[in-house]
């Protein structure tokens, strides 16, 4: 990997490690929508820093449509009753899931491989998609379809007046 | 400079961390909703770094595959835990 992929890659994680920290801090819905948008702009350019351009243009389109929706004003609050001492609990639990990964990372002892593969090797993932692992993509399209029918449904019946 | 699987997997790691945080921290359950995407995000960056940096032959490109997978499922549970907590009713 030459410098300007470097850069590039640690500028983009920069990127998103910001944008990651705003979602989890900030207070208001379209603060956290810009910052999750920040993120995706990020993982997208670490993606292509890696040479997967075909992920990073897929990524970006998905991180980009959950930032928009989480944005939206339209949305319900839901508070439930949750006692601080959990939520700082929950806190302490994601600071050691990251050591425990980190930790993982450092002193893992990984195979090295020399990547052949093209920047945009679309006509690989698409062989690779919808031939060898498409059963894999049948199933998230068919939970991407009963997601979006069920949340449809459940947004209208909710509006829907009691008869 | 130079990016090694390592730098890829710590900065997956620290993006799980983030989605984690803001899973739990977060007193609106529909903003803990928005952890979700940054949870997915970290293990899609695993898996490219994976592929990219430790994978050989005929599954070089499944690292990417997944991380494709793993983006559309996100904006389904997303899209579904907001249309599940409703619209917000009108004054």
């Amino acid at each position: 990997m030459d410098s300007l992929h470097a850069v590039g890659f640690y500028a983009s994680a920069g990127v998103s490690l910001l944008g990651g920290l705003g979602v989890a801090l900030l207070q208001r819905r379209d603060s956290r929508g810009a910052a999750l948008a920040a993120t995706a702009i990020g993982v997208a350019g670490i993606y292509l820093s890696l040479s997967a351009g075909f992920a990073a243009l897929i990524a970006l389109i998905c991180l980009l449509a959950c930032a928009f929706v989480i944005a939206g004003p339209a949305h319900r609050s839901l508070a439930p009753a949750m006692s601080p001492l959990w939520r700082q609990l929950g806190a302490i639990s994601a600071a050691l899931l990251f050591a425990l990964l980190a930790f993982s990372a450092f002193k893992g002892d990984f195979v090295k491989a020399t990547f052949y593969g093209g920047a945009f090797d679309t006509a690989a993932l698409g062989r690779l998609l919808f031939g060898h692992d498409a059963v894999a993509v049948v199933a998230v399209g068919v939970l991407a379809l009963v997601a979006i029918a069920g949340s449809s449904a459940a947004w209208h019946l909710r509006e829907r007046p009691p008869r | 400079m130079t990016v090694g699987l390592v730098s890829v997997l710590f900065v997956g790691a620290a993006l799980i961390a983030a989605g984690a945080l803001a899973a739990v921290w977060r007193r609106d359950v529909t903003a803990a909703v928005a952890g979700l995407p940054l949870m997915f995000a970290g293990a899609g960056v695993a898996f490219v770094g994976v592929a990219r940096f430790a994978a050989a032959g005929l599954h070089e490109l499944v690292g990417q595959e997944m991380a494709i997978l793993l983006a559309i499922a996100s904006l389904a549970l997303v899209t579904l835990g907001l249309g599940l907590a409703g619209r917000e009713s009108p004054r």
